[in-house]
């Protein structure tokens, strides 16, 4: 009987429900877009961070202004300065070096691949990929002299079809990024020349050298679109020997100053610029917490006018209603009765305002996504218990001054022939 | 003492404006006893149905129902007292806009106790309305709907009935039909209370009792 007077009263009152229901529904809408957009983001600022692996970049000083993180802009750079390969054991050699998980040195050269008439530019990547170097002056006397690193220790996560460069001799085989295999046509075993221009002036000048494809890599950065050899390789077609353009370091920092790791190592190694990958991206993240803040406050204030607006409509439910509790009373009908009444059509109207409010928030999610971040909001569908939650909790909330009303209606009403 | 029903001892009600509109007022009702309660507008009548019917209480004095004395009940147990042994019939009618005949007496039920719905179609048989079970108020005559407020007052069988002007909105043809309801259930033993302006109806109680100013005439 309960469930049927509930039905019937809702039924026949459908425009007051409705008005309510838009209430919460707008309150509702607006922190699913909130929530779904800062799960989402977050984990897609998540995810850039570990695409970075290294959280520490090293640049020789001079190059700080000019060289990106990780995309290098050769063109911007004048007066190229490189850090020597022989000061890299001084890394881990610093007071927090146990907290250094690996580094991979980094030498980039233009190079051209083609078959003369379709040529096409890519970056060539000469690093470590699982090096042994030795530590020349141990910080501890109990520290193990000899290392293993390069980019397969900080960048574990690359999605690799085929197989790592596994010997640090290997002066043949490539990792080609996912972008250049597809664009030149290039799978695993192909062998394919890259050809490099010294000097623009004398067209004559030019070297080629045959590498073969072991690896094709797929990180949806921008190692997609470079091609990675030991660096030796680099070093001998560029003349470049012993020097490195960067080095990426991955230290192990749970909630300590990552700052401190750039400081030492740059008192380590004097004529070097360490960066925290936190503060290239920190612009980033001001951003998306700014967003945030903003978004909460809003969230509050559309939670505020949804409660507002469910408290007017169940006020003026109860006025209008008066007659009809005073009978419920005077046929029986204990406070416990009328209250399990209203806040039942408080909960429905709750429900409803959260699940058509999760579907109108998933699309403002979109809107937001895509003008602000200019990324897709995926669906999530843990987002609509928690929408409906709010929603019946906001609609429960706001209906406890009406309902404290309606338990103050005198069933003596019903005699006084009004 | 033991067939007195009602047994009020000199009760009086005196609102927050200080208006009396029950004063020192003593009054014994019988089982199976018709009273009809007369007098002009502001006599205290509704007060008196009110305290009688559990819905209020008085300022001073003593109200003893079947035994129970309904002055010492809080609010809850009041609710509760009446819903077993009283029915109220009500010049207003006032059924739920959005329930059916049928609904509107299960209601009663639910609020009682338990929804049977044989014997909420049998109380509308009763008053000759088992062919309007579906119908909401809105689709019913004035004598149909308050024929419908007798089934409800009915249908939890309460010992007293209390009527508040039951024919006063309906013509005179739907008031006799309420009224012959009325005096059946008279015959079957039902303590009513009926307060009336109209002298006729005033006649059929057992007895008439005379309000003004709060006191019995």
């Amino acid at each position: 009987m309960f469930w049927r007077i509930l039905r019937k009263s809702i039924t026949k009152r459908k425009s007051r429900i409705a008005i309510a229901i838009i209430s919460v529904l707008m309150g509702a809408s607006i922190a699913t877009a909130l929530l779904s957009v800062s799960m989402d983001v977050s984990e897609k600022v998540g995810f850039e961070f570990r695409k970075y692996g290294a959280n520490l970049m090293v640049v020789p000083k001079s190059d700080i202004i000019d060289v990106g993180f990780p995309g290098v802009d050769f063109g911007a750079v004048t007066d190229q300065r490189y850090i020597n390969e022989s000061d890299l054991w001084k890394i881990k050699s610093i007071f927090w070096r146990n907290n250094v998980l690996g580094f991979a040195p980094l030498l980039y050269q233009v190079v051209e691949i083609g078959d003369g008439e379709n040529n096409q530019n890519v970056v060539l990547a000469g690093t470590y990929f699982n090096k042994d170097i030795e530590i020349i002056e141990p910080y501890s006397t109990y520290d193990d002299p000899i290392f293993n690193t390069g980019i397969k220790v900080i960048s574990p996560w690359w999605n690799v079809n085929g197989s790592w460069i596994e010997n640090s001799s290997d002066n043949k085989s490539s990792m080609v990024g996912i972008n250049v295999a597809e664009k030149i046509g290039l799978k695993i075993g192909d062998t394919y020349t890259i050809s490099f221009i010294r000097d623009y002036e004398d067209q004559t000048n030019i070297s080629y050298y045959d590498l073969t494809i072991i690896g094709i890599i797929e990180t949806d950065g921008n190692e997609d679109n470079q091609i990675f050899v030991n660096l030796q390789v680099v070093q001998n077609i560029t003349g470049l020997s012993g020097k490195v353009h960067t080095v990426q370091v991955s230290a192990l920092c749970n909630n300590c100053p990552v700052d401190t790791f750039a400081y030492e190592i740059q008192g380590a190694i004097p004529y070097v610029d360490a960066r925290s990958v936190k503060q290239l991206v920190s612009a980033e993240m001001n951003i998306l917490g700014k967003i945030e803040d903003m978004m909460f406050l809003v969230t509050i204030v559309a939670l505020l006018a949804s409660a507002l607006g469910v408290m007017t409509t169940m006020t003026t439910s109860v006025i209008e209603r008066k007659k009809e509790i005073g009978l419920m009373k005077s046929v029986g009908a204990e406070n416990k009765k009328i209250v399990a009444l209203f806040l039942g059509e408080a909960t429905i109207i709750g429900i409803a305002g959260g699940i058509l409010g999760y579907i109108i928030g998933f699309a403002l999610s979109q809107f937001i996504g895509m003008s602000v971040f200019n990324t897709t909001i995926s669906s999530r569908i843990e987002v609509l218990p928690i929408a409906i939650g709010i929603s019946v909790g906001v609609s429960l909330l706001a209906s406890i001054l009406p309902v404290r009303r309606a338990t103050k209606v005198e069933p003596a009403i019903v005699l006084r022939g009004e | 003492m033991e067939n007195h029903v009602i047994d009020i001892k000199n009760i009086s009600k005196i609102y927050e404006n200080n208006t009396r509109a029950l004063d020192n007022l003593s009054l014994i009702i019988k089982q199976g006893e018709w009273t009809s309660i007369m007098g002009p507008s502001g006599s205290g009548k509704t007060t008196l149905l009110n305290v009688i019917g559990c819905l209020d209480s008085p300022t001073n004095g003593k109200v003893i129902i079947n035994g129970t004395e309904i002055t010492k009940l809080n609010r809850n147990e009041l609710t509760r007292f009446r819903r077993e042994n009283i029915g109220l019939i009500f010049q207003q009618y006032h059924l739920v806009p959005y329930l059916s005949a049928l609904e509107n007496v299960m209601m009663a039920q639910y609020y009682h106790s338990v929804v049977n719905e044989n014997d909420a179609i049998n109380a509308l048989k009763k008053v000759g309305l088992d062919h309007r079970l579906d119908h909401i108020p809105a689709h019913l005559s004035g004598g149909e709907q308050q024929r419908v407020c007798i089934a409800r007052a009915l249908v939890n069988e309460p010992r007293i009935l209390l009527a508040d002007e039951p024919t006063g909105n309906l013509d005179q043809k739907n008031g006799e039909v309420v009224l012959k309801l009325i005096k059946n259930l008279h015959e079957e033993g039902h303590t009513i209370i009926l307060i009336t302006h109209n002298p006729q109806i005033g006649k059929l109680g057992d007895k008439q009792l005379n309000l003004v100013d709060g006191k019995i005439n």
